[in-house]
């Protein structure tokens, strides 16, 4: 039984040796944090939609970096924040719901990025490996670039955490109160854009809205004030980003679902335990 | 209590100019004009659908109008921001966040006030500060939750305070301390006070001003001089006075 523990332990130390492990750690942590603290104001304002509606939209950034054969990553956070900006003006100017200009921007998006890629001759492994992320692709110049967004977008949120809660909240009484509610709104969208942009390479653009709102709704479930709320869900997202990516190199599975499938998995655990409770 | 960059004492509080508000092809304020004096309590009255709360939103700057002017102390609202307070008509909390009161209040406390001003806000509205902070905002009666949305709107001193019915889902004792608290925010600190009330009796008792509103504005005035049966027939409509006109006879 001790051997086997033993042997368990170093084999998980042996995992984390290999230099491509440890980068996808660094960057799912990163990414993790960063997904969740957003994903809390996801959840308040009821915004899911916007975050797979983002991923998707993505393609076309993507597939246009490939065309042109420069680094998609840039191209596709370019494209995303033109995208939630465009969401944002025509909320704000048409009597259209959020949902319907997100479907229209999501879907035009995709079939702009099948086109795109439709032009460029032959089979894209690059392409595949952001669809359904790929571990492996995550360099030592992504790291770099997630950490450099990630140290940005979570000082805005830490600092302005109130003000941002505040216009969640009601932005009536925030405007009034003298917060700037249209710039903390467009900041919010921009660093969703760029956060989810960031998590493709890891997640795939068809999973990564499930790390917006997962540690998030997990949390929920556990807190009973808004500080729980927004600390337990980080937790949460790091475990499941850390649990999902070793899970995913003993079992020899695509990293972004094993993620996804064991932040499920928790979340369906801590829904049962919560319901059980509650009934006792 | 207020912080005001108020220009003289004689500058009004409001003051409204051939102020119209169109939707579309509706006529929602058409051509009012009126204003308010500095420590002033006035009430806003009006039948369901009579343009009080949009006056109120236009007031608070969260509104575009059509036509007119708009002032408060003598400048544009926006450059008061900071110094008002607003109890919107309805807050519904979100049940799906998981926010106590004492948070709910923080994240509308101005950062430069001291932190026992949420305390005292919450002291000032008849709450207990230690048992009431820790409770969820979605677990709040209806009269609970309306005496934080006032407790919050007084966070900031404000120099001017507008509640659109802050009476509602308040029982007759809640609504009576409100209405002391109000008159007490009113004549010991100042304040500028402008409450929409359907209460015809509980204002004619405490303000100081009515203004009649039923798309243009039909009444303004001290409330035993503005309030008669004739004004009320035209906000509410001669059933209304048949059948409370009685109550009102000492006004």
């Amino acid at each position: 039984m001790r051997t086997d523990t033993t042997t368990n332990t170093s084999s998980m130390l042996e995992i984390l040796t290999f230099p491509f492990m440890q980068r996808a750690l660094i960057a799912g942590v990163i990414v993790g944090v960063l997904l969740a603290a957003l994903g809390v104001f996801v959840v308040m304002r009821k915004m899911a939609f916007f975050g797979d509606g983002i991923a998707h939209a993505s393609l076309a950034g993507i597939a246009l970096g490939i065309l042109v054969g420069i680094a998609p990553l840039p191209v596709a956070i370019a494209y995303a924040i033109a995208v939630a900006l465009i969401i944002y003006a025509l909320e704000r100017s048409t009597a259209l719901s959020s949902d319907t200009i997100i479907g229209i921007l999501f879907t035009a998006s995709m079939a702009l990025g099948v086109v795109i890629m439709s032009v460029v001759p032959g089979f894209q492994p690059e392409l595949i490996s952001f669809l359904f992320g790929n571990i492996l692709t995550i360099t030592a110049g992504d790291i770099i670039t997630i950490a450099s967004f990630a140290t940005a977008i979570l000082f805005w949120l830490l600092v302005w955490r109130r003000e941002l809660i505040y216009t969640t909240l009601d932005i009536d009484n925030a405007t009034i109160a003298g917060v700037p509610t249209q710039l903390h709104t467009v900041l919010l969208y921009i660093s969703l854009a760029i956060s989810v942009v960031l998590g493709v390479k890891l997640l795939g653009i068809i999973l990564v809205s499930a790390l917006l709102i997962i540690p998030a709704a997990t949390s929920r479930l556990l807190s009973g004030s808004f500080n729980s709320f927004f600390w337990t869900s980080i937790i949460l997202s790091v475990l499941f980003v850390v649990l999902g990516l070793l899970l995913s190199f003993i079992l020899d599975a695509p990293s972004g679902a094993t993620i996804i499938l064991v932040a499920t998995a928790l979340f369906f655990f801590v829904a049962v335990i919560s319901l059980v409770t509650k009934r006792n | 209590m207020p912080t005001s960059s108020r220009k003289t004492s004689s500058t009004p509080a409001i003051e409204v100019k051939n102020l119209t508000v169109r939707f579309g092809t509706a006529t929602i304020l058409e051509d009012i004009s009126f204003h308010v004096a500095q420590g002033s309590l006035v009430a806003l009255l009006g039948p369901n659908g009579s343009g009080k709360t949009t006056l109120m939103r236009v007031l608070l700057g969260l509104q575009p109008h059509t036509k007119g002017e708009v002032t408060l102390f003598g400048d544009t609202t926006k450059q008061h921001y900071g110094r008002i307070g607003y109890v919107p008509q309805k807050y519904t909390p979100d049940r799906t966040v998981p926010m106590t009161v004492g948070e709910f209040l923080l994240a509308a406390k101005p950062r430069h006030t001291p932190p026992h001003r949420l305390t005292d806000a919450l002291e000032e509205v008849g709450l207990n500060p230690a048992t009431i902070q820790h409770t969820q905002v979605s677990n709040l009666s209806g009269g609970q939750l309306q005496r934080i949305l006032i407790a919050r709107a007084l966070l900031n001193n404000p120099e001017i305070l507008f509640m659109d019915e802050p009476s509602s889902g308040i029982d007759i004792a809640g609504e009576q301390t409100l209405y002391e608290l109000l008159t007490t925010l009113n004549k010991e600190h100042n304040v500028t006070i402008m409450i929409i009330s359907h209460e015809v009796n509980m204002i004619a008792r405490h303000v100081d001003q009515v203004l009649c509103l039923n798309t243009s504005l039909v009444c303004a005035g001290p409330p035993k001089k503005a309030l008669n049966p004739d004004t009320l027939g035209e906000l509410y409509g001669s059933d209304y006075v048949d059948a409370h006109g009685h109550n009102h006879e000492h006004l």
